[in-house]
């Protein structure tokens, strides 16, 4: 064997770092790592034993570059080595890209979303959200609100009846409850009974009508009926309102459009439109070209209806509208269907974000 | 209603397009339904007429409308060639006798006789009346249905060699009179409608429909033309009951122009001198005994300002009331209107209102908002708590569901609260046998969505509904009903899945009422629909708030679920839970400041002893100042090798801690020996 030299120790290197890079593990590279640097039968080992019987002026530059060697193997290795530790897979590792234990969320219905977003608009414009009875007895349906005994809507043909009458929460004996309520103004009635003006509430609520089930009809459907009650409120208070529930409900520029019509409960009475927020009122297909979506019914309250909860008509007014809530869900979601809101298929209620 | 432009230019010089008359008068109260282009400006427009505006189901209302849209006269019935009237007199005439014996039912009741040709029907009256949707038939029918049209005014022509008597009776039925009316129908009568009879039997239903013993016919030589007014309620109550609806009855329910009977026969004769098949024969006989005196209404100046919020300028106002046909007088604070007898829905200041601001134009409004004068009531308490338990169940993992109020009485009869079947609230006029009973729980609902969507090939379904149940003994009711069935967990593959149970349940029905702070039990009970030892109920202080268990297999299948699904079900009354005592107070407990203690107790006791029982012995056991009980939890329960038939191994997790001292060994021994005792004593526990 040939004394090393300054080349002999780059070729060492080299041949190391080619070996490092053959090494298909850590385990393997240590072995190679032993080769040249062990105790035993490694190259700087084996340098080391020729100095015995290397000539004198040898001794010194053998160990100098067995030496040298050594250094830069060493150094090497180091940081191959914390390289390589880095890259390994620690113990308990996981696969972090399976699936995680999810807990399971359920969906809210479109309805609840509909009117829990309605109700948080209202309530920015404070009003106060108010309940009451689905089974309602005919004055605080039909007569308190100007529907007096011969008027057409009260015809079989609208109303659903009970077969026999059932007792009201107020366990009164008077208080017998005869037919489903057809609107939630029948609230609005019993709200004024039990409080004095100003009053601004929202009662949204189940209404039923003698209704065949088709793509448009049920005959249950939700309502949101409003009522504001104070000294000299105005229609054009009631248009501002419904201008500040349309911006905050579905476009900040949309537009309150009122159409003359009929309620028993109202006078004036208007129809609402709003003008198309998917085309700002230019004409599309779901506003079917006439820029303004039919959104409700509204009006100013009625004398009769104060003087029937013993208000003073001359001293207050107010105003009232109602809101389909399904019609406000079809709107929103786009459903052809109507029926779909009853038939809690998972498919359709799991669009809805929990 | 559908109006034909070229005879509305008959009272009014309207020369608009139809689009722009049908675009500008929708602004206006009168939706269109189609407008239908006739040649090269004449066209029909289908309006929607609202139930408070009989008077625009004619020809002339809308000429008032147009009148008052464009600010341009309208000429009267009568007042142009086109238009013409024959100003007959009105007094006796000695070919009929009209007595009229219930004045209340028939304010006013109008009579002409007419000598007729059978010609026929001019073609310029024949398209009008097509235009209009009426279907020709006669002379002098199509006459009657001209007026009808025009002037909105009903009328009806009788044979009278067909009245027995020449006689017209105007009076009501007599109980089972039987009358066969134009369309073929023999009806019976009772005593609350009115029938124009002649000296004998019913010849018309009033204001409904015409007899047809006394139809004119081809060889009629002499006819009663009849121009009348009835009580709107009463025509109605008729209408409904005889289930016939008419053009005559639909105008008279909603009330007819009173002053329009004599004119409409005016028009009427005039047409029929027109047509050349006939003429007047004697005077117009008129019985109206009670003339009524067209009332005044006082519209105040402010009052439109406040209503409206808008100041409509006095001239328009003016305008506007009387191009309608208000009778206006200017007072010191706004203006003194005369209503014309046609406007029967205006009755009171505020319908002014209405008129004034419906042609000035609610695009004129400005938006406004409602000043706050106090502060927002408190809410209903029932949404914050319908939607804390909403939170809770989507949380859960359930669906929400909005089901039918009313369902079927076979679904509703197996949830009644009793078992007689009497507990339901029928329907009384139901659409269909699938809604005739209110329900009386959320479950055949919630039941009848789990088998909608296990059809649909969904194996697992959690759903929950909030909603009203109905039942004779307690009215209506709150609740939330929960349906699950399927997985319990979401699938994953750490572990197998497991299929929901009555702990699942539970578990459920605990986190809601941990939400509501309600403390509430669960005890064993049966109950028809669920399966016999699979049956709780929820109770607090002795009173039931709700049941749960699973669905017995025949209800699921009946619903239309497969037979060997496990449906487990919940129901709680919300309202009668909400008004429990509240489980914690606002006044928090200072936190412990000396160490708890933590024994571990394994027993075996025989399997059928309740859980419950278990823990009160240990519960009543405890009860020592030694050492306080905090906590007790079972957290293994073993059955199987080791442990003898019939019993289990119980282990029971016991936390010691006392509020005011650090315990010691022997304090907590003394009393884990306590309830070990008490244990072996009155359940023959072993220990291990």
């Amino acid at each position: 064997m040939s004394l090393p030299d300054e080349s002999t120790v780059r070729a060492a290197l080299a041949q190391f770092e080619a070996d490092l890079a053959a090494a298909p593990s850590l385990r393997d590279a240590q072995s190679v790592r032993d080769k040249y640097l062990g105790r035993k039968n490694s190259v700087v080992a084996g340098w080391m034993q020729l100095i015995g019987s290397a000539p004198a002026d040898q001794k010194k530059l053998i160990g100098r570059y067995a030496n040298e060697l050594k250094q830069h193997i060493e150094a090497r290795w180091d940081t191959y080595q914390s390289a390589a530790e880095a890259n390994l897979r620690p113990a308990g590792a996981v696969d972090v890209t399976l699936p995680g234990r999810q807990p399971r969320l359920g969906h809210p219905h479109p309805l609840t979303l509909v009117r829990t977003r309605m109700e948080a608009v209202f309530t920015r414009m404070g009003f106060s959200i108010v309940e009451g009875p689905e089974i309602e007895d005919e004055w605080h349906c039909f007569d308190a609100l100007n529907m007096p005994a011969e008027h057409p809507a009260r015809d079989m043909q609208d109303t659903l009846y009970l077969a026999s009458p059932v007792c009201g929460e107020s366990g009164r004996p008077d208080d017998r409850r005869t037919m489903l309520r057809t609107h939630t103004s029948s609230i609005q009635i019993r709200y004024m009974q039990t409080h004095q003006p100003p009053i601004r509430i929202v009662a949204p609520g189940r209404v039923y009508r003698r209704d065949d089930l088709d793509l448009t009809h049920t005959p249950m459907f939700t309502q949101m009926e409003g009522l504001v009650v104070g000294e000299g409120i105005s229609l054009a208070d009631l248009k501002g309102t419904l201008l500040a529930f349309a911006r905050d409900m579905f476009s900040e520029r949309a537009r309150v459009r009122f159409r003359p019509s009929f309620f028993p409960y109202t006078e004036p009475s208007a129809e609402v439109d709003l003008s198309c927020w998917q085309c700002d009122g230019q004409g599309c297909a779901m506003c079917k070209q006439t820029g303004w979506i039919e959104i409700g019914g509204s009006g100013m309250v009625h004398p009769s209806v104060f003087e029937a909860v013993g208000y003073d008509p001359e001293r207050y007014t107010g105003f009232a509208f109602g809101i389909g809530i399904e019609r406000v869900a079809i709107l929103r979601h786009q459903v052809q269907d109507i029926r779909l809101f009853f038939e809690n298929d998972l498919r359709f209620l799991e669009q809805f974000p929990y | 209603m559908k109006l034909l432009l070229s005879w509305v230019r008959d009272f009014v010089d309207v020369t608009a397009p139809a689009g722009e008359i049908a675009g500008k008068l929708a602004l206006r109260g009168f939706e269109v339904a189609s407008i239908e282009t006739l040649g090269d400006d004449d066209a029909v427009i289908d309006f929607e007429v609202t139930a408070n505006r009989p008077d625009c189901l004619s020809v002339l209302g809308f000429a008032r409308e147009l009148g008052t849209l464009y600010d341009l006269p309208v000429r009267s019935l009568g007042a142009s060639d086109r238009t013409r009237t024959l100003d007959t007199t009105v007094g006796s005439n000695d070919s009929i006798r009209v007595t009229v014996e219930d004045t209340e039912l028939c304010p006013r009741y109008a009579a002409a006789v007419a000598d007729i040709t059978n010609v026929p029907t001019p073609p310029w009256m024949v398209e009008r009346l097509h235009a209009a949707g009426v279907r020709p038939i006669s002379i002098s029918v199509d006459i009657t249905n001209y007026v009808l049209m025009e002037l909105g005014q009903p009328m009806h022509a009788f044979d009278i060699n067909c009245l027995d008597g020449g006689e017209i009776r105007v009076r009501r039925a007599r109980h089972g009179e039987t009358i066969d009316t134009l369309d073929a129908v023999t009806r019976t009568l009772d005593s609350d409608m009115l029938v124009i009879a002649d000296a004998k039997t019913p010849q018309a239903v009033a204001g409904v429909m015409g007899g047809a013993r006394s139809e004119v016919s081809s060889s009629t030589k002499r006819i009663v033309f009849e121009s009348a007014t009835f009580k709107p309620a009463s025509v109605r109550r008729t209408s409904k009951k005889l289930n016939l609806k008419t053009e005559a009855s639909s105008r008279f329910e909603r009330g007819a122009d009173v002053n329009a009977p004599v004119l409409g026969l005016q028009r009427a004769l005039a047409l029929l001198q027109q047509a050349g098949a006939g003429h007047a024969h004697g005077k117009i006989v008129d019985c109206y005994p009670h003339p009524r005196t067209p009332q005044t209404l006082l519209l105040r100046r402010s009052r439109l300002a406040r209503l409206l919020g808008l100041t409509v300028p006095d001239l328009d106002v003016v305008r506007i009331l009387e191009g309608l046909g208000f009778g206006v007088a200017v007072t010191s604070d706004g203006w003194m209107a005369t209503v014309p007898t046609f406007r029967v829905d205006v009755s009171r200041e505020v319908d002014l209102i209405e008129e004034v601001g419906r042609h000035y134009g609610f695009d004129r409004l400005e938006a406004a908002f409602p000043p706050m004068a106090t502060a927002t009531a408190p809410p209903d308490p029932r949404t914050a708590r319908d939607q804390r338990v909403r939170h809770v169940l989507l949380a859960s993992g359930l669906s929400e569901a909005v089901t039918f109020g009313f369902i079927e009485e076979a679904a509703a009869a197996p949830f009644a609260a009793s078992s007689e079947g009497a507990s339901l609230v029928a329907v009384a006029n139901p659409l269909s046998a699938k809604f005739d009973t209110l329900r009386p729980s959320l479950l055949p609902g919630l039941l009848g969505a789990v088998a909608h969507n296990r059809r649909h090939g969904r194996r697992e379904v959690a759903l929950f509904e909030i909603g009203a149940r109905f039942t004779p003994e307690a009215g209506e009711t709150r609740g939330v009903a929960i349906a699950w069935t399927g997985a319990a967990n979401s699938e994953h593959w750490s572990a197998p899945p497991r299929e929901v149970d009555f702990f699942d349940l539970k578990g459920v029905v605990g986190a809601l009422a941990d939400a509501l702070d309600r403390t509430v039990h669960i005890e064993a009970t049966e109950r028809a629909f669920l399966v016999r030892g699979r049956s709780a109920r929820i109770v607090a202080h002795g009173v039931e708030h709700g049941v749960l268990g699973q669905i017995v297999p025949p209800l699921a299948e009946r619903a239309g679920a497969p037979a060997h699904d496990a449906v487990y079900v919940a129901e709680l009354n919300l309202d009668s839970i909400a008004a429990l005592v509240p489980e914690r107070r606002d006044a928090i407990d200072a936190l412990p400041r000396y160490p708890s203690v933590v024994r571990d107790l394994s027993i075996i006791v025989p399997d059928a002893l309740p859980a419950e029982i278990i823990r009160d012995t240990i519960q009543s056991a405890a009860d020592t100042p030694v050492a306080p009980l905090a906590a007790i939890a079972f957290f293994d329960r073993y059955k199987g090798k080791g442990v003898p038939d019939g019993s289990i191994s119980l282990s029971v997790r016991l936390t010691f801690q006392a509020a005011d001292r650090t315990l010691t060994d022997a304090d907590v021994q003394t009393a884990f020996e306590r309830i070990l005792l008490a244990l072996v004593r009155e359940h023959g526990a072993v220990q291990r």
